[in-house]
């Protein structure tokens, strides 16, 4: 009886153990420790540059409010290899198309975040290479603003929170949003952005998952397939 | 050997007795306050898939909106509802079935309300636009110790009863719940300690997330939900599992495989590929386990589906079984790549997590506390009407969401799929379907606030006080049947 309770023990710890160990601690140690790779000549990339690039411009007070806004229940950031989904045939996803850049993600684009906000659903655009898409703050802050004021029947929350109306002080601000039709505000009044909106589009402007992967050239064939339609 | 209806002497009915009344407050303490938070939950559930369909509501007040609603309600119902009424009847069921007391009751309470204090500011804070949107991991960093001590005493008790455990071999149920209580902390910490204390790999991270959401499925609720199961079917029709090898086998396939799953949330994603594969091939194994549940529940009820009529128990619990059996076909063809490209990412993800959580795991809970609470309060129901109101608007709403959120899933992975068109067509195809998700929630929200009421009645003191369980339905030419349907509950009260 006492054997019999020291085995029943040693066998849940057993099974939980294993794939804890192989599937948690050393793939975890493994992924946190990879080196940046150089390119080589054969990639046609800037010398000094290394993959995963150094991050730019992303701010941890972007992914923070990226976070407590909750985007990541609607928004992917991850594309998948054509046998898991079309996700890189559809425009812009995987990067950018016209150079040849457009792939899957790898664990090394997003070694500049703190956490990887792969996903729950996608009711929203995957957001992987947002940051190459588009470029232009003011359409960030609009689609945020309300989203309806781009797409007609977008079902994206408003996240009229991370902006502010105030009374226009002698001129127009230069970052005020411009709001036309049942959007607009009162006369004499202006929308402008926080902070927490600032750091927000920084950081969905650093979604970039795009870097030429070292020695393995441009993906032709995909980016032949995706640049075709 | 399993749980045959022996014939309980004079010794026995007043031992049980002793026993249930040495945990009435602790169990009845998790009882009524997880029903609190479940009704909390769903009211969260219908305003956040309201949101969903009306995207301007309420849109100056940003703690109502889609982003904070739904990991609120997900949150509530995990860890204030779920989690709680599990450790109501993981207690009362090990007492029961180990024949011990438990000496403890205070530090449980305790215990008890440092989690509820934890879940509470962890609930605001979230609401309040400090989560972490690490799914099912919202609450903010300092909050994890707080709920690992306060599971580790309730924990510690349960392992310290089946320690002096009186009779022979172990039960199925007591297995089951030994080894959630074991491996939930480990989990737990584990996740914890890497999603907020190392600065590891961020996609890692992620991973370490979606194994943290399987195992907290496959670790804790479908083995408290199965406990209560294994217990309450042989119980009701009065008669032994059907197959005791057949359990353990069941038992034992799934701690092995349980541990393997959970990249296969992320298909395709960006981890080296063997992870999300062994997930994948996990979870179609795991359908070993799952036909062991089935074949089990259904030789052990054989003949006697009829008592489904009268006894709420396991009306809903039978009701659960049904729903683990879906689950377990649904997770085994998401994870080929033929399906997932569907319907990974698509509504159907919150179609499945609702459908374990609430169709089995909170079903067969329902099941149990409708069992458990008559024996610790010495009193009643009040009402069979309200149980059986409480069974078809929780059934209906549940099976809404399931149905439409699956369909939802298919027409928004099918316009995704044809890479040509819109992306727009994929939110047009799954918008209406939402509109279904707030009906169904609020039918659920309904049917809670009946259970709460019920539940806030025997609390007090103020259920029935008359003889014979509370049925949900009672004809007088059926007197015989509706008897055996109280199963224990007679021999016990006798």
């Amino acid at each position: 009886m006492k054997t019999e309770f020291s085995r029943f023990i040693l066998g849940l710890t057993a099974a939980f153990a294993l794939p804890w160990l192989l599937l948690i601690v050393l793939p975890y140690y493994q992924l946190s420790t990879i080196e940046p790779e150089l390119y080589s000549e054969e990639d046609e990339v800037d010398a000094a540059a290394s993959y995963p690039p150094a991050w730019t411009g992303a701010s941890s007070d972007g992914e923070s409010v990226y976070a407590s806004s909750g985007c990541i229940y609607c928004h992917t950031q991850m594309v998948r290899p054509t046998y898991a989904g079309v996700d890189m045939w559809r425009k812009g996803w995987g990067g950018n198309e016209e150079d040849g850049l457009a792939r899957e993600t790898r664990p090394q684009d997003y070694s500049g975040d703190s956490y990887a906000m792969l996903g729950y659903m996608r009711i929203g655009q995957d957001l992987a290479n947002v940051g190459t898409r588009h470029t232009d703050r003011a359409w960030y802050h609009l689609k945020l603003y309300n989203a309806r004021t781009q797409v007609v029947d977008s079902n994206m929350p408003s996240y009229k929170n991370l902006y502010r109306k105030r009374l226009i002080d002698g001129q127009v601000s230069d970052n005020a949003l411009k709001l036309e039709g049942r959007f607009a505000v009162e006369e004499g009044y202006e929308v402008i952005p926080t902070e927490k909106a600032e750091a927000l589009v920084d950081y969905l402007l650093s979604r970039k998952m795009d870097a030429k992967i070292p020695g393995q050239g441009v993906e032709k064939e995909v980016a032949a397939a995706s640049t075709d339609k | 050997m399993s749980e045959t209806m022996q014939e309980a002497s004079v010794q026995d009915v007043q031992e049980r007795s002793v026993i249930d009344r040495s945990v009435r407050y602790p169990v009845l303490f998790f009882f009524t306050a997880a029903a609190g938070w479940l009704f909390l939950a769903t009211l969260l559930g219908f305003a956040s898939s309201l949101k969903l369909a009306a995207p301007e509501l309420w849109d100056a007040c940003p703690w109502l909106g889609y982003g904070r609603l739904f990991p609120a309600h997900m949150d509530a119902l995990i860890y204030g509802w779920g989690m709680q009424a599990g450790f109501g009847v993981m207690i009362w069921l090990m007492a029961r079935l180990c024949r011990v007391e438990v000496k403890n009751a205070t530090t449980l309470i305790v215990a008890g309300n440092v989690w509820n204090v934890a879940v509470l500011v962890g609930v605001l804070s979230v609401w309040g636009g400090y989560g972490t949107s690490m799914p099912w991991i919202y609450f903010p960093a300092f909050l994890w110790p707080a709920l690992f001590l306060s599971y580790s005493v309730i924990s510690g008790t349960l392992l310290m009863m089946f320690k002096r455990r009186r009779g022979g071999e172990a039960y199925v149920s007591q297995k089951y719940i030994f080894g959630a209580a074991l491996w939930f902390p480990w989990i737990y910490a584990t996740a914890n300690l890497i999603l907020h204390h190392t600065g590891g790999s961020a996609v890692m991270d992620a991973g370490v997330n979606a194994w943290f959401m399987n195992n907290l499925i496959y670790f804790w609720f479908i083995p408290v939900g199965l406990s209560s199961a294994y217990y309450i079917i042989p119980k009701i029709v009065g008669r032994p599992i059907y197959s005791y090898q057949l359990a353990q086998v069941g038992f034992w396939a799934l701690a092995v495989l349980a541990g393997w799953t959970g990249f296969n949330r992320f298909l395709g994603g960006p981890f080296p590929s063997w992870m999300p594969a062994i997930g994948g091939a996990a979870s179609i194994l795991i359908l070993i386990p799952v036909a062991a549940v089935a074949v089990n529940f259904l030789g052990t009820m054989a003949g006697r589906t009829s008592l489904m009529h009268y006894s709420p128990s396991l009306r809903f619990t039978v009701f659960g079984g049904i729903m683990f059996n879906l689950y377990g076909v649904f997770i085994a063809l998401s994870s080929y790549f033929d399906v997932s490209r569907y319907l990974q990412f698509s509504y159907a993800t919150v179609g499945f997590d609702i459908l374990i959580i609430y169709g089995f795991f909170s079903m067969v809970i329902f099941g149990a506390i409708y069992f458990i609470v008559p024996r610790i309060t010495e009193c009643e129901w009040p009402s069979g009407k309200l149980i059986r109101f409480h069974f078809w608007y929780t059934s209906y709403g549940i099976i809404t969401i399931i149905v439409f959120m699956i369909a939802a899933g298919l027409a928004q992975g099918g316009a995704i799929n044809d890479w040509s068109g819109d992306f727009m067509d994929s939110v047009r195809r799954g918008n209406g379907y939402v509109v279904a998700l707030a009906i169904a929630w609020a039918l659920i929200s309904m049917a809670n606030l009946a259970f709460y009421y019920q539940l806030l009645l025997m609390f007090f003191g103020w259920g029935r006080k008359t003889e014979g369980p509370t049925l949900i339905h009672k004809k007088p030419g059926e007197a015989m049947s509706a008897e055996a349907a109280a199963g224990f509950a007679k021999e016990e009260t006798a």
